[in-house]
């Protein structure tokens, strides 16, 4: 029973523990600037993968709009450290999205036909959620310089949208 | 003009007309520039503002893209009519054709929705 009690506290906290990193971890812009072109740089390449091996036309057409709108709101991001003149610091939060994001690429690439188009789209559902968690309860509120923290909250409904959008995909192929 | 005929005389049409013209002329060239009132959509955050726009047969909406990803204007249903892709600031134009309401949508995101109520 003790060992049950220890299993499933272990458990717990494996679960809980990236979030209360992602809630508490104190970032400076630099390392924000990272997670930002981290984050898109992760979708935009989990959604060349699918235009290419996906054959149903509604995956198609959403691998497509991440492709096109996250390459959009990282330029936003790369002109925005142009244009303040600073290095885009990697860190833990970025590292760790490049590395979940090979995974996904790893699995996907396993998988095809309607296991594809699920894998992917589930996995479009979960890192758009926490993507946009990110933003809300980490990134937004750490963003010192004004021009950042305004392109963040300028890009926020864009995560919203691509949730929703995969949201209902992933509705219509149950 | 014979006064008693009531017809006009050739020498006199021949100045008459030119004026006729001129006058049509200037009718048709003032009825194009108030054909209709002028209303602009902006589209922001993933939104279409305002949500709902009244308008009249004639009117003429401009579309203006502040986001800054692409987006279309395509009707759904009722009169159709489709922009294509409208970039990052860019805008796009529609005169009202026809009464009723026309639901439209942004292709890339279905999520996007709003009405024009054509009266």
């Amino acid at each position: 029973m003790n060992r049950m009690i220890r299993l499933l506290a272990a458990a717990l906290f494996v679960l809980i523990a990236p979030v209360a990193f992602a809630q508490s971890e104190t970032l400076n812009d630099t390392q924000i600037a990272a997670i930002v072109v981290a984050a898109n740089s992760v979708d935009i390449d989990a959604g060349k993968l699918a235009e290419k091996k996906s054959t149903n036309k509604d995956v198609q057409a959403f691998a497509r709009q991440m492709v096109t709108d996250h390459t959009a709101v990282n330029k936003q991001a790369t002109d925005l450290v142009k244009k303040l003149n600073v290095t885009p610091q990697e860190n833990a939060t970025s590292k760790s999205l490049k590395e979940g994001g090979e995974t996904n690429l790893a699995k996907l690439r396993k998988l095809q036909g309607k296991d594809f188009d699920k894998a992917y789209i589930d996995n479009e559902v979960t890192y758009h959620q926490t993507v946009l968690d990110a933003v809300d309860k980490t990134l937004i509120p750490n963003a010192k310089n004004a021009e950042l923290k305004n392109t963040l909250v300028k890009v926020r409904p864009i995560f919203v949208d691509h949730l929703e959008h995969a949201k209902q995909i992933q509705a219509s192929h149950k | 003009m014979d006064r008693e005929s009531g017809s006009y005389s050739w020498h006199e049409a021949r100045k008459i007309v030119p004026l006729l013209l001129s006058i049509a002329i200037v009718s048709v060239s003032h009825a194009d520039e108030v054909a209709g009132a002028k209303h602009t959509v902006v589209i922001e955050n993933m939104q279409f503002q305002p949500k709902v726009l009244q308008v009249k047969v004639g009117d003429l909406i401009v579309w203006k893209n502040r986001d800054v990803v692409p987006h279309t204007v395509t009707a759904s249903s009722g009169d159709t009519f489709n922009s294509g892709k409208i970039e990052p600031d860019g805008s796009w134009s529609y005169r009202v054709r026809k009464k009723g309401t026309i639901p439209y949508v942004c292709t890339y995101h279905p999520t996007m929705a709003a009405q024009i109520v054509a009266k």
